[in-house]
């Protein structure tokens, strides 16, 4: 199944390419080509399922990653495609037009990340979280612990303590690695 | 790593100590009584019927809020059947007096049992589910479950474990039922008594508070 | 106001089924529009269980976020544990040194996990439709094989049995025996069960041609699971992406026709003789050997960078994880591919107008609606 990868290279460019397993082959694209690139693969391959939606902060690069996973229903293999976006500028393209179950991933990833979807029916509409008023909770600079102990008081006397910190204080500083590490 | 919660926590108002103490019977307030009345030698001989009555017909909420509702199932059908207790599974609040919070409360689903608290009629009695209902379990870090209970809504007894068996929930009532007869379940004059401190708790946690502020 | 615009609003009530419901299948709540008792409009509403897991797994090291996924969906753990596990194996090399009996171990648990699942789900169809003898049973039944998990693992319902590198333990003396005879117990009460549901008229004329689901939309939603096994596809991941020791074992995808929601409770009765049956052969064909990989040390192991995505089939369909490593030693991103995700939201509102009022339960147990999983 490596020509399909030749194929979007040749039409579209590729950044790079892989074959993670017989059955599942990766691609990176640019971001404009995403909707051209579906609507292509959805029309003339037989990659016609969108099974999963997804988003990646890579906040030392600055940029979001976006995940397009397309499945070919008969021949059981799968089609990776992924993107990068700017950190900043939190924008994509909308694919809802192709499958209408992207609303709810575009919902969620707009409500999670903060990536904007322009023209997605349901963006800015809560759906997980209801009255939130920080940042995008699954931003990497989103600080969990920060706002736990700052909105959900905790009973006095739980401690936390990190294993391999605990280890390392109890049984001296390598005692957390084996003999033969 | 230090992982030790920082002292940046809202320093929470601890319930007014001028309160009345619980009466060792459990008769309640009635709407609109501001003050706990007088416990006479025969109200004192009725609340004993009354409590005993009470702890014999448990209805129990139909409201999984968490992972605990999956236990609720064997508990409630053949195998465990906590019919032999009495206790039975209603609907609605309006029908019930016990409120399980099984397990973990993410912030959404705890503006929905201060509703459904706030409907059933009293006496009622909260039944808290798990680790997380106590100290957030294993989901104390994260940002949107709560991670004590009692701040929010007045729990009788905790069950502990992740998840606790069929068998330690109705050990559980056991003791509730043995704690009502006594008198000593008295969470729903706790949260009368301490409303403004209550609603306080949670306003504080719930940011879009659109509820009816009952006037009790 | 004319007494058209009053008629108009007295034929439109706005409804909210769930959260608290007896009939909603966990802590969701659908949104929903009436005209008579029949509903027009639906939205899906979620988040009443939102943990953050996602959240929470990039704070964990690896071996520290089994405990997490499995809580992912509540009724079927171990197809939480085996992707997270699997997706892991693949990243790091480990694949290759899962010795032979640790992924039979790991097959005998996903198909025990399937077996419970589909029983519960039985019980919950015919209970959606207010008759309480057949769940009582068949959650008795399901019983059986949270006594062997209990065994097996040490927990009725939150295994944290599988891992990386195989299973956490070996199966205990006399395991098979005692397997077999819960099955054999179960088996012969189902003929009781499918008098109750299946012979039953009430039953019939309530499933029989409702909530039918067409064919069209299998591809574009990309649908799974017995939805689409109810139509006539026999789709399965179990065959059509073998993972694990399935593909030496044999099983036929189990199909009907009517799309229905009695088409789908047939399918899940079916699926249960099926599971019982594939047990049987895992035990049968059960290597000697280890049951894990020698695993590196859990506080200082790393996984290079890659990306992968794993898929297995739960009881509600196709279940998928994404799982984006890094090279430290924690994950960079988890994010799980859950079938109620699109059956619940998307199938379920699309579903919805049209619909009586009185269906809607059944239909959402039909599809399996699992919160839990939708929002993590």
């Amino acid at each position: 199944m490596m020509h399909i990868l030749d194929e979007i290279r040749e039409r579209f460019g590729a950044e790079w390419q892989n074959e993670q397993r017989p059955d599942l082959l990766q691609i990176g694209v640019q971001a404009k080509t995403i909707v051209p690139l579906l609507t292509w693969l959805k029309a003339h391959t037989p990659f016609v399922q969108l099974t999963h939606l997804s988003a990646v902060d890579w906040i030392e690069d600055g940029e979001f990653q976006l995940t397009y996973l397309l499945t070919d229903p008969k021949a059981h293999v799968s089609l990776m495609v992924c993107t990068r976006i700017d950190r900043e500028q939190a924008e994509a393209e909308s694919i809802h037009a192709l499958w209408p179950q992207a609303v709810t991933y575009e919902q969620e990833i707009n409500e999670m990340f903060g990536i904007h979807f322009p023209g997605s029916p349901r963006q800015g509409v809560p759906f997980i979280l209801e009255g939130w008023n920080d940042i995008p909770p699954m931003r990497r600079d989103f600080d969990t612990v920060a706002y736990m102990n700052s909105h959900h008081p905790s009973r006095p006397g739980r401690e936390h303590t990190d294993p391999r910190a605990y280890i390392g204080k109890v049984f001296g500083e390598r005692g957390y690695l084996h003999d033969d590490d | 790593m230090d992982n030790k919660p920082k002292s940046t926590l809202p320093v929470l108002v601890e319930p007014p100590k001028g309160a009345q103490p619980h009466g060792p019977l459990g008769h309640g307030y009635f709407l609109g009584e501001t003050k706990r009345q007088q416990a006479l030698p025969m109200r004192e001989s009725l609340a004993k019927i009354k409590n005993w009555f009470r702890a014999n017909s448990l209805w129990v909420m139909a409201y999984g809020t968490g992972c605990g509702g999956i236990e609720l199932r064997p508990l409630t059908t053949a195998r465990f059947d906590f019919e032999r207790f009495g206790m039975a599974m209603r609907p609605t609040p309006r029908q019930s007096n016990v409120i399980i919070i099984s397990g973990y409360l993410a912030v959404k689903s705890l503006k929905r049992v201060i509703r459904a608290y706030e409907q059933m009629p009293s006496p009622k009695w909260v039944v808290g589910l798990g680790s997380c209902t106590i100290n957030g379990g294993m989901y104390w870090d994260s940002y949107n479950t709560i991670n004590r209970l009692d701040l929010y809504v007045p729990v009788d007894i905790y069950i502990a474990g992740c998840m606790p068996r069929p068998e330690a929930l109705l050990a559980g009532f056991g003791e509730l039922m043995k704690m009502i007869k006594r008198g000593e379940a008295n969470g729903w004059n706790h949260y009368l008594e301490n409303f403004d401190w209550y609603k306080e708790n949670q306003k504080k946690v719930i940011n879009d508070w659109n509820m009816p502020d009952y006037n009790w | 106001m004319t007494t058209t615009e009053t008629a108009e609003l007295r034929r439109r009530v706005q409804l909210w089924f769930g959260p608290q419901h007896p009939g909603i299948t966990g802590n969701m709540s659908v949104q929903a529009w009436l005209e008579g008792d029949t509903l027009t409009a639906g939205v899906t509403h979620v988040g009443y269980l939102h943990r953050g897991f996602e959240k929470l797994m990039e704070r964990r090291r690896y071996i520290q976020s089994f405990p997490i996924v499995c809580r992912i969906c509540v009724p079927e753990p171990d197809t939480n544990e085996y992707l997270l596990a699997a997706g892991l194996d693949e990243l790091s090399g480990l694949a290759a040194e899962v010795p032979e009996r640790g992924r039979w171990i790991r097959t005998l648990v996903l198909e025990m996990s399937r077996l419970q699942m589909n029983l519960m789900t039985l019980g919950g169809h015919i209970g959606a439709m207010a008759m309480g003898a057949a769940p009582n049973w068949l959650i008795a039944m399901r019983d059986f094989v949270l006594d062997r998990f209990e065994e097996l693992t040490g927990g009725r319902i939150y295994h944290m049995f599988i891992t990386y590198g195989g299973v956490r333990r070996d199966l205990p003396e006399g395991f098979a025996e005692r397997m077999e005879a819960d099955l054999e117990a179960i088996e012969e009460k189902l003929p009781l069960v499918d008098n109750v549901i299946f012979d039953s008229s009430v039953f019939r004329k309530r499933a029989i041609g409702v909530g039918v689901v067409p064919e069209e939309w299998v591809d574009e939603m990309s649908l799974s699971g017995p939805i689409v096994r109810a139509m006539g596809i026999p789709r399965d991941v179990r065959k059509d992406f073998p993972y694990e020791k399935y593909p030496e074992l044999d099983f036929e995808v189990v199909t009907t026709t009517g799309s229905d929601i009695y088409a789908r409770a047939w399918v899940r009765r079916q699926e249960i003789a099926q599971s019982i049956d594939l047990i049987r052969q895992i035990l049968r064909k059960m290597p000697e050997g280890p049951y894990c990989a020698k695993l590196p040390n859990m506080l200082t192991w790393t996984i290079p960078p890659g990306q992968t995505y794993v898929r297995a089939e739960a009881t509600r369909g196709e279940m998928g994880y994404y799982v984006v490593t890094d090279g430290s030693d924690k994950v960079r991103r988890v994010h799980v591919r859950a079938p109620s995700y699109v059956h619940g939201v998307a199938l379920l509102e699309r579903m919805i107008p049209g619909t009586n009022i009185a269906d809607l339960a059944p239909l959402m147990v039909s599809f399996q609606v699992c919160p839990p999983e939708m929002e993590r």
